[in-house]
């Protein structure tokens, strides 16, 4: 054998070659996520979104594909809480989506990474609070207290965790609750 | 152990040391919560600086494949191991240990074994290099003139087995490296744009 290879054998591996190519083109319409997606989607779009709804080719994911699903009206028509001012503000200034959400970085991952919500949407799942405002008063803009309220949402939040759900402690939720559980990591 | 020997061992040492730091410093430029480093600007900036050193590291392959007459070039030899290092450092540091998508995955797998290969041949070129010279000390010591020597020593070389085997392996790991960075790049540009 010796490199490179004779001519004589340039037709069997150009047929290999195309063997190759035709059953990974095939392998990956079938599964395209686990040939070429960075990392998992999160809960909001795994197993209810194929590629192409979110990219279009050579453009990457697109504002327009994401409005498709997660339209003007719905931010307008919601009643008045910080993320949906928020967006309809976003709206009026055609800002970017990707400019403060992102995905593939797992199932439990968040998405939004420029939040006004430092606690993701695991809060609202372990308070079974809806907004914002059912803890936070007149919140605009993030600081160490936040407006907390003393209502039974927070207290009871703050009677459960044995202390570690202190004063300036419950920005990041998943520093102790990796994965999105709720129990927290040992030694956290 | 021999210098040959030593100096493997350093090399290897030094390349495990250099794979260490890049994973580190990929991982430690990753801290932020928005994305992993390869996915901002300037881990694609590195990922295209990466690709341009290792396909700069073809012109020595190509200059001896393609002008065989010609003496060794040491210099380009040099870019081809520095390169060859150096590009495949940077990707590590575009990539990271975040393996998920098959393309990327093989593609990384493949340039590691590259590496390996790489690795084994210059151990197999110094090996060669000094059974040459050993060769032609032996044969001046003899008395044989110095044009007579150099056609023993031409017809030795064309002989020798070992490297014509290792070339059989680093060839083809290269050209499936190459396809599958290739594909990576064509489908993050796909998928994720310009």
């Amino acid at each position: 054998m010796t490199w490179p290879p004779p001519f004589s054998m340039y037709p069997v591996l150009l047929t290999a070659t195309l063997v190759l190519i035709i059953g990974l083109g095939w392998a990956s319409a079938r599964d395209p996520e686990s040939f070429w997606a960075p990392g998992d989607l999160s809960v909001h779009h795994a197993g209810r979104m194929s590629c192409t709804q979110c990219h279009e080719p050579f453009r990457g994911a697109t504002t327009a594909n994401c409005i498709a699903c997660h339209a003007d009206a719905t931010f307008i028509s919601q009643p008045d809480s910080p993320p949906q001012i928020f967006h309809r503000q976003a709206a009026r200034e055609r800002a970017r989506c990707l400019t403060c959400h992102t995905e593939h970085r797992g199932t439990t991952a968040r998405i939004t990474t420029d939040p006004l919500n430092p606690h993701s949407e695991f809060i609202f799942r372990v308070t079974g609070t809806q907004s914002c405002r059912d803890c936070h008063a007149g919140v605009q803009k993030p600081g160490p207290k936040y407006g907390l309220l003393n209502n039974d949402a927070v207290r009871r939040l703050v009677a459960k965790g044995k202390g570690a759900h202190g004063p300036g402690r419950f920005a990041d939720c998943f520093r102790c609750h990796a994965g999105g559980r709720t129990g927290a990591e040992r030694g956290s | 152990m021999n210098v040959v020997g030593r100096r493997t061992l350093t090399v290897i040492a030094l390349v495990a040391l250099a794979i260490v730091g890049a994973l580190t410093a990929e991982w430690w430029l990753s801290q932020s919560p928005d994305r992993p480093f390869g996915h901002t600007q300037a881990g694609h900036v590195l990922g295209w600086a990466g690709l341009l050193l290792m396909l700069l590291v073809l012109a020595y392959p190509f200059r001896k494949r393609h002008t065989p007459g010609q003496r060794w070039s040491k210099s380009l030899f040099q870019v081809h191991i520095v390169g060859g290092l150096v590009g495949h450092l940077l990707i590590l540091l575009h990539a990271g240990a975040h393996l998920h998508a098959l393309i990327p995955v093989l593609a990384m797998l493949a340039m590691g074994l590259v590496v390996v290969s790489g690795i084994v041949g210059q151990v197999l070129h110094a090996l060669a290099f000094r059974t040459m010279n050993e060769q032609r000390r032996l044969l001046l010591h003899q008395g044989l003139p110095e044009p007579e020597v150099e056609a023993r020593l031409q017809a030795l070389a064309k002989q020798e087995e070992t490297f014509r085997l290792w070339q059989v392996i680093h060839g083809p790991l290269t050209v499936t490296f190459v396809a599958l960075a290739m594909l990576h790049i064509g489908g993050a540009l796909y998928y994720g744009g310009f």
